[in-house]
């Protein structure tokens, strides 16, 4: 186990390489930049906007400016934030609570609903409530996470409604931790918590249930059957043991979303996480803050999927014998 | 004896200190519906992006710019009503010396936030350790190059210039900032150039933040939060003497999305926003409705009015010849429809522009004339003549026989600007001319434009109150002459290019030299007069229209003045209070 792990480990290096490299040059593709904008104000000349780029080495040659955002993570600096002039590693740092909060959360909500979801619904195929559910579940997988935030935007107002966004009302948002805060963010958090969990809740429902549905036709389910299982057994230890399998990859493959997923959701509600924080760094060809993020989304992919390959070898002993 | 004695202390103290002190009353807004208000009460505003610092010339950046307006002052500030220059941190000043030598007198009594005076020391550290430092990335040491800052006594500056700049005391409403707590950052205080950049940083101790303007900073909480209270001590009153701000409290979220902030303010979390002609018809339906906000319109100086520039250094050089032709410019001119684009693009809430000057501005010259109208018919006419036939299916061909088409450059993310390129593309379609829309970011439009890859382009640069300060856009080879870029400068520091000028550009450039160094007033507005008219009559780029300044305020505030908050010396918050 230990030599796979490490094996995967050494694997991870390059890879994570090529990746910094692609990424970087993509950045480097992208037209635009916050210098040029500048030269908006009054007070900024062309001078100062080379004197900014000497500032930064921009006006070093590209490689170089790879080469030293290498040695500089080697040893464990992610560079500045052009923007902020502030070390990336710390603004990261900074919004990185409310950003796992939130993830995590939803995550879990997302898996609690979906799987027992996708349950019922394979084995109540034809029932009014699989069909709502189902219902529901396609309309969540067609209507765009923003589009979901908006129109429940639009409905907390027209019901008079003041949370619109944002995890507290403005008087909670720097006050100290308080029974009442807590409420505030209860009455603000459902609204996240749906937009940015519908999607996967019911992608993962609908997957639960077409596995379900797939094993419960297997051959040793009506073994287990016929031979006087209880239908409890033959559900829980037989068929959803089997049918939960492969979501262990997908749910490694959703760690980075931790980053990247929520992004115009978050701009749409408001949300103190970090995706508004790397759509504005691109926008703005914050590099560093860049590469940083885009980084560590592929590090938690990579991460993801390594958890996702043991978790299945420890649920399911044909991948492990293999 | 000594009783008396005692009184008349007493009273030559209490003389003293109000000869030292002084406020400064704020009065006659009436005609902007300002009324004497109440103190208390908090407002809640939004910021469009998180503060990059905290420190005003360390970025270029929306944010700080905007709560800078509330923490610090400036030796000048504008008048809310006219935008003329007011005194602010200076209470009066001289001009003498050929118009070279500024003497200015410092308000006696004020205080920073945390109680040390405020004196010419903090105004000669602010100008010659921050402003005048070219590494500081939001300085302006383009303009104090050369500039001798020196402190004459306690309450006394004077500002030496090598040569004549008419706009120089527009440079006075730059906030001012405290010696005591930067010295750290500066070369005086024995660092590296580049160091002040790192004052102030987001995550800096708010009580490091101190500066003499009508809040200060009390905390931050990143990407989410600013709030500002109240500065007891501040140096302006009301007419009845009420010391303002009249809010204890101000407070900013930062909300990015525009549709958020709407829904913020709907929800009566945010007392005031800015808004677009193109979110108006909303509000101003609720409003109707009997919402509890009123939806506010000013004709605004500032602000940034969208042009239609060609690029006449193309690509391909026969669309360059073209484009460099006022002949075609002007065809084109006639076929952009002001009007519908101010009612449909605008809702109403936009005016015919100026060239270069807001029309509210006391610089404006009345182009509307030479702006002509719309005009199809003449339009082709026009096209006829320069020898554009049209093709089989109505397109005009070059001579080369290739179709007259050309790419748009607009940016999709903007309402406006795509309602604009869409009316320009059909009605150009009308006059046998297929235009390519090319949707690109806001943000990028202006790295675009100052690129060579682009044909045409719908930009807005922002007015200013003084055509000198926007020289690096009008003047050709400017940094922001980016439609005729053969005319900017080969070195950052060369000559432009003058055998690339167009004689009308020669004019115009030669009007621009005059006048940076003319000081008085009715000869500069005299050369601006005549630019405004070759801009408008050479059609140098199409200007399109002036946007209204609009805004939306709950009714529990009163006094509200429209401002864009960026602009240093503008900030009508102050008078601001909650019914």
């Amino acid at each position: 186990m230990w030599i796979f792990v490490f094996r995967r480990f050494l694997v991870a290096v390059p890879t994570l390489l090529l990746i910094s490299v692609l990424v970087f040059a993509v950045i480097q593709l992208q037209p635009g930049g916050f210098l040029e904008n500048m030269l908006e104000d009054p007070r900024v000349s062309r001078e100062t906007v080379e004197r900014i780029r000497r500032q930064y080495l921009l006006d070093q040659p590209v490689w170089v400016q790879y080469l030293n955002w290498l040695s500089g993570v080697v040893r464990g600096d992610f560079g500045y934030s052009f923007l902020n002039n502030r070390p990336v590693s710390e603004l990261i740092w900074e919004r990185l609570g409310w950003t796992v909060f939130l993830a995590v959360l939803t995550i879990f909500a997302t898996w609690v609903i979906a799987i027992p979801l996708g349950i019922y619904t394979a084995l109540r195929r034809h029932g009014l409530g699989a069909t709502l559910a189902n219902f529901i579940g396609y309309f969540g997988l067609a209507t765009p996470d923003f589009l979901v935030a908006l129109l429940l935007i639009f409905a907390v107002l027209s019901a008079g409604g003041t949370s619109v966004g944002g995890l507290f009302s403005p008087q909670y948002i720097d006050a100290p931790w308080s029974w009442a805060k807590f409420v505030d963010m209860l009455g603000h958090l459902w609204i996240p918590l749906i937009v940015i969990g519908l999607d996967g809740t019911a992608s993962i429902m609908r997957q639960m249930r077409a596995n379900m549905l797939d094993v419960l036709s297997q051959d040793y389910v009506r073994t287990a059957r016929s031979k006087g299982l209880a239908e409890r057994v033959v559900l829980w230890k037989h068929a959803v043991r089997n049918a939960i399998n492969p979501l262990i990859s997908i749910a490694g493959l959703s760690l980075p979303n931790l980053i990247s997923s929520t992004i115009i959701a978050s701009i749409v509600l408001n949300l103190p996480t970090i995706g508004p924080f790397l759509y504005d760094s691109l926008l703005n060809k914050d590099q560093y803050v860049v590469m940083a993020l885009l980084m560590m989304s592929a590090v938690l992919l990579m991460v993801g999927n390594l958890l996702a390959d043991v978790a299945l070898a420890w649920a399911d002993p044909r991948i492990r014998y293999e | 004896m000594s009783k008396r004695r005692a009184v008349w202390l007493v009273g030559f103290v209490l003389l003293g200190a109000l000869a030292l002190a002084q406020p400064k009353t704020i009065s006659g807004y009436g005609n902007l519906g300002v009324t004497s208000g109440k103190a208390g009460g908090s407002l809640t505003l939004a910021l469009g992006s998180a503060p990059q610092t905290l420190f005003y010339y360390g970025a270029i950046d929306s944010a700080i710019q905007t709560l800078a307006n509330q923490m610090f002052d400036g030796l000048i500030e504008y008048n809310l009503a006219n935008y003329k220059i007011e005194p602010a941190l200076a209470v009066s000043w001289q001009i003498s010396g050929g118009s070279r030598v500024y003497t200015f007198n410092l308000r006696r009594g004020v205080k920073w936030h945390d109680g040390r005076d405020f004196t010419a020391d903090d105004v000669v550290f602010t100008y010659g350790q921050i402003v005048a430092n070219p590494e500081a990335r939001g300085g302006d040491a383009g303009n104090f190059a050369g500039v001798k800052i020196e402190k004459v006594d306690t309450y006394r500056v004077r500002f030496t210039l090598p040569k004549p700049a008419p706009a120089f005391i527009h440079y006075m409403r730059l906030p001012i900032m405290p010696k005591h707590k930067l010295l750290g950052f500066s070369q005086e205080g024995g660092k590296a150039p580049a160091e002040i950049n790192n004052a102030w940083p987001t995550n800096v101790n708010p009580e490091e933040v101190v500066g003499t303007g009508p809040f200060r900073l009390q905390s931050y909480t990143p990407g989410q939060q600013v709030t500002l209270v109240k500065n007891p001590n501040y140096w302006k009153r009301d007419e009845n003497g009420t010391a303002l701000p009249y809010l204890d409290r101000l407070q900013y979220l930062v909300i990015t999305d525009s549709q958020a902030r709407v829904a913020q303010f709907l929800a009566g979390n945010l007392g005031q926003i800015n808004i677009t002609g193109a979110e108006f018809p909303d509000l101003k339906r609720r409003e109707v409705q009997g919402a509890p906000f009123k939806v506010v319109q000013f004709r605004a100086l500032f602000g940034s009015p969208p042009h239609l520039a060609f690029n006449y250094d193309a690509k391909n050089p026969e669309l360059a010849r073209l484009f460099r032709n006022s002949d075609f410019r002007r065809a084109i001119q006639a076929a952009v429809n002001r009007n519908r684009i101010i009612e449909d693009v605008y809702n109403g809430l936009a005016e015919i522009p100026g060239n270069g000057m807001a029309p509210i501005s006391e610089w404006y010259y009345d182009t509307r004339k030479l702006l002509g109208s719309y005009n199809l018919q003449a339009a082709n006419a026009a096209l006829d003549k320069l020898g554009l036939k049209r093709g089989p299916d109505g397109i005009r061909l070059l001579p080369s026989g290739r179709p007259l088409e050309f790419t748009l450059t607009y940016g999709s993310n903007s309402t406006a600007f795509t309602g604009i390129a869409t009316i320009l593309q059909n009605d150009l379609r009308q006059i046998g001319i297929k235009v390519n829309l090319q949707g690109i970011l806001a943000a990028n439009l202006l790295s675009t434009g100052r690129g060579k890859d682009w044909e045409a382009l719908v930009l807005g640069l922002g007015d200013q109150p003084d055509p000198e300060l926007r020289t690096p856009i009008w003047k050709p080879g400017g940094a922001l002459y980016y439609w005729h870029q053969s005319t900017q400068p080969t070195t950052p520091d060369g000559p432009p290019q003058f055998n690339n000028f167009l004689p009308w550009e020669r004019e115009i450039y030669d009007i621009w030299e005059k006048a940076a160094s003319t000081t008085n007033f009715t000869q500069r507005k005299a050369l601006y007069d005549r630019w405004q008219a070759i801009f408008a009559r050479e059609a140098m780029v199409i200007m399109i229209a002036k946007e209204f300044a609009v805004g939306a305020v709950s009714n529990r505030y009163g006094n509200y003045v429209y401002s864009l908050g960026v602009i240093p010396g503008y900030n009508p918050v102050p008078l601001m209070f909650q019914r």
